[in-house]
């Protein structure tokens, strides 16, 4: 029994839809994003005023001098500066400002920005650390460049997109992805097995290959139009900044949802109701999705969290849709990202298969 | 039992096992099942014909046994034979989603076959469901799904098709509008028909032969006519007397009820629920087991 196209086409768009029929899966692909964008977009949104930073003085080497002109860019950010680094540091400490930036010379000849925030407001902390790492991954990149201060230059006029909805948008993509393809699968195989389709499927002759072949497909068609109209719908309800790169984040975006599809179908395979496969894909993909800087950067976030949102796949796609869609970064710098999400699909199907069943457990 | 395979038979069985554990579901069973046949399995609840029938179909791999089906052998590579034959399941649902003619044009893909909607088109007719091939399978009745389940069977255009207990759970108006369909496949588009089914009307009524399966084996196998002739009796009289309830089969209804009043009249006493009703399965499988009949 071999593969055919004609086949594998028509049970694609059987299964898109199926997908599109049914209500539920539609809101939690495109309606529960735009509503939890507009949430946020209005609570942390450009109109919200980000914070008061003050910079301690003297900023007189070139990167630093650059990240503190980035910043003055950023919407809804007050830069001030102060005579000196204890002076900075009393007044966020006497809550006159909410933050301030030190730059300290180090051994090798670098700089480091130290950022004092206050514990009172976690949340606008939060939001601050976000914006000034930003704008320090900024300037690192742009050091990477040849000449330093024109590719600053280019950088600069984009700065705009730190934007706290600019860098929420691309995450909220990478999750709708993931909820879409590891709910979707799990639950429907489970289901499907559990009612006998699957057994039903048996007695004909498409392969099981194909079938899922087709329902691969079906997900990623998917995942591209959660892509396309999401950052239309950021595009026009809060005016976010897509960058001329932004098609690369469709090969990304690819990569993520073949990858949370191989979490969904390892899921589907290794429990036997459809009540635990929800709850098996929830516990999986919650704290994913705080851990791995889709609300707020992971730069800002404790060091061991760092540590494990690098081993989470939803961290690579959040980072590799912002990097393509947003910040104007290109193919190959988010290969290491699409890389990862292969790698760890590869896996993941690997123990799908070995677990996989056609019969209800009896 | 011949003792060579019939190389026009559509399904040959020898030997047929499968064992669950300790629990013998199916026990040696041998029988064939000619091209063109109806074909019955009937038994009640457990006694393994689903088994027996899935291992036939190729989805449960027997223990000890042979079986061929259309001349080649089930196993080890069921999906050959499998392009050939049409299935319906004991529970068969369905992709929800979908109506019942894209559910019918999918499947015709599946099998690689050309002008999957005329196809669609002409299964629905079979099961008379023309009307509802824009409905999803959900919002059928549940006559109405097994004609669909039915007609999945049927859209490949298979030499033989497999019923399991198809109008289990339907009422009796349902049930008698399918085995309208079911006997339809079998004698218009001469399908061979293989059902297994607890009710012994349905046997009797859609199957040429039938096989009575009871505790993992077949415990007769013949036509219904047959099977019946072989009780040596035409009738049961069955009455209730100051001793208790008596059921005796007979060849002479008439004299054995005449004997029955004569002797209550001797000795003065009524007898209660007198009834006198033809031998049916009922009775062939109560002669066979010593059990009643349960459906």
């Amino acid at each position: 029994m071999s593969l055919n196209f004609g086949r594998l086409l028509a049970t694609t768009v059987a299964q898109l839809r199926m997908t599109f029929r049914r209500r539920i899966t539609l809101f939690w692909s495109l309606v529960f994003p735009m509503i939890l964008m507009t949430l946020l977009g209005l609570l942390f949104g450009r109109s919200v005023n980000a914070g008061d930073l003050v910079v301690a003085r003297p900023v007189t080497a070139a990167a630093p001098r650059a990240m503190v002109t980035a910043l003055e860019h950023t919407k809804g950010l007050t830069v001030k500066t102060s005579p000196d680094a204890a002076t900075a540091v009393k007044k966020v400490k006497d809550g006159d400002e909410d933050a301030a930036l030190v730059f300290v010379r180090t051994s090798d000849g670098s700089y480091a920005a130290r950022l004092y925030t206050s514990n009172t407001s976690a949340t606008q902390a939060g939001i601050l650390k976000g914006i000034v790492f930003g704008a320090a991954d900024r300037v690192s990149i742009a050091a990477t460049g040849s000449p330093p201060a024109l590719q600053f230059q280019a950088l600069s006029v984009d700065s705009s997109s730190l934007d706290y909805i600019d860098f929420l948008l691309p995450g909220i993509v990478a999750l709708s992805i993931m909820i879409s393809a590891v709910i979707g699968l799990a639950t429907v195989l489970v289901d499907w097995r559990q009612r006998g389709i699957l057994r039903r499927l048996k007695l004909t002759p498409i392969p099981l290959a194909e079938f899922f072949a087709a329902r691969i497909a079906a997900s990623l068609v998917v995942a591209v139009m959660q892509v396309v109209v999401l950052l239309a719908f950021g595009r026009i309800v809060f005016g976010i900044h897509i960058s001329s790169t932004a098609w690369a984040g469709i090969p990304v975006a690819l990569a993520g949802c073949l990858c949370f599809l191989a979490m969904g179908f390892a899921i589907g395979s290794t429990v036997s109701n459809p009540e635990t496969g929800d709850a098996v894909s929830n516990v999986v993909t919650n704290p994913m999705m705080f851990l791995s800087g889709v609300f707020f950067p992971v730069a800002a976030m404790p060091s061991f969290v760092q540590v494990i949102a690098r081993v989470l796949p939803l961290y690579y796609l959040a980072n590799g849709l912002r990097d393509t869609t947003v910040r104007g970064l290109s193919l190959t710098h988010v290969a290491g990202d699409i890389g990862v999400l292969l790698a760890a699909t590869a896996v993941l199907a690997a123990v799908s298969l070995r677990t996989f069943r056609w019969e209800p457990r009896t | 039992m011949p003792a060579r395979m019939d190389a026009g038979a559509a399904i040959e069985v020898q030997g047929l096992t499968k064992r669950y554990g300790s629990h013998v579901a199916v026990d040696s069973v041998s029988f064939s099942v000619r091209r063109g046949e109806a074909f019955g399995i009937l038994g009640p609840n457990g006694a393994g014909k689903t088994t027996t029938l899935e291992m036939i179909e190729g989805l449960r791999k027997p223990d000890a046994g042979e079986i061929t089906v259309l001349g080649e052998r089930v196993w080890p590579d069921p999906r050959r034979i499998q392009a050939r034959i049409g299935v319906q399941l004991q529970t068969t649902s369905l992709f929800d989603m979908l109506t019942a003619k894209e559910l019918l044009e999918l499947f015709a893909r599946f099998y690689l076959q050309t002008d999957a909607a005329g196809r669609a088109a002409r299964a629905l007719a079979q099961v008379g469901l023309d009307a509802k091939g824009g409905d999803y399978a959900k919002n059928l009745s549940g006559g109405q799904q097994q004609r669909l389940a039915i007609a999945l069977a049927l859209v490949h255009d298979p030499e033989i098709v497999f019923l399991d207990e198809p109008t289990t759970g339907l009422d009796p108006q349902a049930r008698r509008n399918l085995w309208d369909v079911i006997r339809s496949i079998n004698q218009e588009h001469g399908k061979t028909v293989v059902l297994t089914t607890h009710y012994l009307e349905e046997a009797e009524v859609l199957c040429e032969r039938v096989a009575i399966m009871d505790e993992s084996r077949i415990v007769a196998l013949d036509t219904p006519a047959g099977l019946i002739a072989a009780l040596d009796a035409d009738a049961r009289v069955s009455y209730t007397d100051s001793a208790g309830d008596h059921a005796v089969y007979v060849r002479d209804a008439q004299a054995t009820v005449l004997d029955v009043l004569e002797a209550a009249r001797e000795k003065g006493e009524t007898v209660q629920n007198l009834a006198v009703k033809g031998a049916d399965l009922e009775d062939v499988f109560l002669s066979l087991t010593g059990r009643e009949y349960r459906e």
